[in-house]
């Protein structure tokens, strides 16, 4: 069957929210309420004609006025592909950190759906509602927000390893700053301690942590410039 | 050391010992299994038949950083993973090098201007020895990063610095007397 | 399972086993990379795990939406780094359908040839780094020596020795030199030698065959279920290959080869030895591709007129949206591209084969001895730089 095929099936099977077919596009997609959304995916993988065995890929795109979900399904025995998508609008001054949108998820339906659907929470904030295991996959738990957003801020470090390019390394700036004062000496030793004889390394006294906030990182999340590293 | 420090004014028998504990030293740094990203197939390819490390002696792989002399670092550091990097490299024993290979962990590399967690340069976490860029680095050129070490480990003079240091201590203390 | 039932852990037991948690991972010898799974296993049986990915994230979807179109190509090289050409011509075919371009006949050819080439290269180190995994040492040297051979004929057209940045949107970068072909037909004749020589060592030993047979078994509704593709879909049974089922370049078309699928031979169907049988074959299948494509490498341009414009000035796709998948080693590489009309998308989706093939683990691993597990996630052939991006 073709994708016109799928969608009449579909739409005469699946009471309501789903779209027209819009045939103009590349690959042809079907717009679905998120309230159908599980409907929908059910029907597609349970019926005979369609037969959606595999769940390829779960795609979230952030556009200006919404954040849609993307399912690209294809069935094995029939041969034959369908794109599904599913909006949601964005509020007023829906922001990366005030706007978490919310999509069913249809992990019980595709085991597959399981990772990619975190990874889809984990790089655009898509919370995917019953999923079984909602954590992050790709970056540490403790991340602070979703990078694939359009006004995410890089960090400057993460968890004590710093991220900028001119960051002074870890080694260096214990020497700068001792996290605990030194001992005092017992006597006998000599005033003036020598550096250390097995070092190879030139000594690193002496280099003063850069101005921590201010224009310390020469790389910023620039706008497209089309090119020109 | 204290016996050494004490017993050995002459300082050219030391010599003779830290050349004979380089050249065992050199001969036989271990570097530790450890694969990250894409030169890590380069890195593989140097200890296979063609290009075979083990000439050097330093195509011994020990899979725990408690038993190797040398970290590779293969591929690009992330926040998640320097955190591993930088507590292999504790875990090492003393004398312990590193060599930084390729663009990516020589200072970014491609993911140097939009990577949001990739750390710029390995050298951020952990003090490196010897850098070898490329993306990747071809085989030859992390051979050649590892004889550059080879040479810098001969090099090391453990005791007759530590005599040298010493004296100069002893020098020093009597003047201040 | 039957080895989990026989040692479940009972507290009331006067004899029992605590419980460890372990960490595989993620520098691990075995992990084929920067893998980490937590294991919690009972004296040698896993009886829990969880995949921790994500220790070589870097952001290759942040910079698709950042660079432009022809920029992001050497770092699809870098996603799948044991099969750049066919990440290249992933990315490359999805850029065309974008733009509505073709590349001409020539190039097209070449592609097939290079992409084949390297997805030998890429079982070659699946079945060496298989070998040790399972402690049989000797494969990966003879596996890297043939890799060798691969990576100096790729050399020549593209330049570079592993990611090769060689297939662009609207062709190839550069024209084979002449001769190329004929050294390529060559080194066919020689791998089929040495192909014969690996089964001798590895293949059908039968220490190996006891590790691998009956261990890790994948039903065909399971494999389904997980979105899997590639050589560990087919060794489940399901005879799905998107050469064949979906062209996604013309001399697919007229070239003859098999499919080749698990066929269950000393165990049941889907199990550890029927993934690394169905790479095997699936070699000898790049042979054959190879050997009848050379030949008919047509003369004629090696890259779209219209499209040379694009080293001097960005490329401006029209708005609109474009899901195209290939047939890599490792299984369905998909591109998902959303562009709106800028030098660059705004969103740019990698469907990358082995994180799908590896969501599979934590189903697979529970009731499995440790060694068992090492065997598994050796016979799944992941790349970590893919399934992190």
């Amino acid at each position: 069957m073709n994708e016109t095929d799928i969608h009449s099936k579909l739409a005469g099977a699946v009471v309501s929210g789903v779209g027209a077919l819009d045939e103009s596009a590349k690959d042809p997609f079907v717009v679905v309420d998120p309230g159908s959304l599980v409907p929908a995916v059910t029907f597609l993988k349970n019926d005979a004609d369609c037969r959606m065995e595999m769940l390829n890929c779960v795609t979230a795109v952030e556009r200006e006025d919404c954040i849609e979900v993307v399912y690209h399904l294809s069935s094995v025995t029939h041969r034959h592909s369908l794109t599904l998508k599913t909006r949601v609008e964005r509020p007023a001054g829906g922001t990366h950190e005030s706007w978490i949108p919310e999509v069913p998820s249809v992990a019980a339906l595709y085991a597959s759906a399981d990772w990619h659907e975190r990874e889809q929470w984990d790089l655009l904030g898509v919370r995917f509602t019953d999923h079984p295991d909602h954590r992050r996959i790709l970056l540490p738990e403790e991340w602070i927000g979703h990078p694939l957003r359009k006004d995410y801020v890089y960090p400057h470090e993460h968890g004590g390893m710093p991220l900028d390019l001119d960051a002074v390394p870890l080694y260096e700036r214990d020497e700068a700053t001792p996290s605990e004062p030194a001992a005092p000496r017992p006597s006998g030793t000599p005033l003036v301690q020598p550096p250390n004889p097995n070092s190879d390394r030139p000594d690193a006294g002496g280099v003063a942590p850069a101005d921590s906030d201010g224009d310390l990182r020469s790389i910023k999340p620039g706008s497209n410039d089309g090119g020109g590293h | 050391m204290g016996v050494l420090n004490n017993s050995l004014p002459d300082i050219g028998p030391v010599r003779a010992v830290d050349s004979a504990i380089g050249w065992g030293r050199k001969s036989s740094i271990w570097p530790m299994t450890f694969g990250i990203a894409c030169c890590a197939i380069e890195m593989m390819a140097v200890y296979a038949a063609t290009f075979d490390l083990d000439r050097f002696g330093a195509g011994v792989p020990r899979a725990t950083p408690r038993q190797s002399d040398l970290i590779i670092v293969p591929g690009t550091v992330n926040a998640k993973m320097a955190v591993r990097v930088k507590r292999l490299y504790d875990q090492m024993s003393e004398p312990r090098y590193v060599i930084a290979m390729g663009a990516c962990v020589c200072g970014g590399g491609p993911y140097v201007k939009w990577g949001y967690n990739t750390v710029k340069g390995v050298h951020k976490i952990i003090p490196v020895d010897i850098f070898v860029p490329g993306c990747p680095p071809r085989p030859e050129a992390l051979m050649d990063g590892i004889l550059k070490l080879r040479e810098k480990v001969g090099r090391n003079q453990v005791f007759a610095r530590q005599a040298q240091t010493a004296a100069d201590m002893d020098g020093r203390y009597a003047a201040a007397k | 399972m039957e080895a989990l039932e026989m040692y479940t852990v009972d507290p009331n037991d006067d004899v029992y086993t605590e419980e460890l948690k372990l960490n595989l991972g993620p520098q691990h010898p075995s992990t084929h990379g920067v893998l980490r799974v937590e294991l919690k296993v009972d004296g040698e049986i896993i009886t829990a795990s969880r995949c921790d990915i994500g220790y070589l994230h870097r952001c290759a979807e942040k910079i698709g939406e950042n660079v432009t179109y022809l920029q992001f190509t050497p770092y699809t090289d870098r996603m799948d780094y044991l099969a750049s050409m066919n990440n290249n011509l992933a990315w490359s075919l999805t850029v065309e359908k974008l733009l509505g371009v073709e590349a001409p006949e020539r190039a097209q050819w070449i592609r097939v040839i290079v992409a084949e080439l390297n997805r030998i290269a890429s079982h070659l180190i699946a079945f060496g780094t298989y070998g040790i995994d399972i402690g049989a040492n000797t494969p990966f040297f003879y596996a890297f020596r043939e890799r060798e051979s691969i990576m100096a004929l790729l050399e020549r057209p593209s330049g570079a020795r592993m990611l090769y940045n060689y297939v662009h949107p609207g062709g190839v970068a550069h024209d084979i030199e002449d001769g190329w072909l004929e050294d390529v037909l060559a080194f066919c004749d020689e791998f089929e030698m040495r192909w014969k020589e690996y089964n001798t060592l590895l293949s059908h030993n039968a220490i190996f065959i006891g590790r691998t047979a009956n261990i890790g078994v994948i039903p065909k509704d399971m494999a389904l279920d997980y979105g899997l593709t590639g050589p560990v879909l087919r060794a489940s049974g399901v005879s799905w290959d998107l050469r064949r089922d979906v062209p996604y370049l013309a001399p697919y078309d007229d070239l003859e080869f098999d499919v080749p699928v698990g066929e269950g031979t000393h165990g049941t169907l889907g199990d550890c030895w029927d993934r690394y049988w169905v790479r095997m074959r699936e070699m000898m299948e790049s042979i054959r591709i190879i050997r009848q494509a050379c030949p008919r490498v047509p003369a004629g341009p090696f890259m779209d007129k219209a499209m040379n414009r694009m080293y001097k000035t960005p490329l401006k796709p029209e708005p609109g949206e474009a899901y195209m998948r290939c047939e890599n080693p490792r299984g369905e590489l998909g591109f998902y591209v959303v562009a709106e009309g800028g030098t660059s998308p705004i969103r740019c989706r990698t469907r990358a084969p082995s994180f799908c093939n590896l969501s599979v683990l934590d189903a697979l691993l529970p009731g499995t001895m440790i060694a068992d597990g090492v065997a598994i996630i050796g016979s799944l052939d992941i790349v970590l730089g893919e399934v992190d991006r």
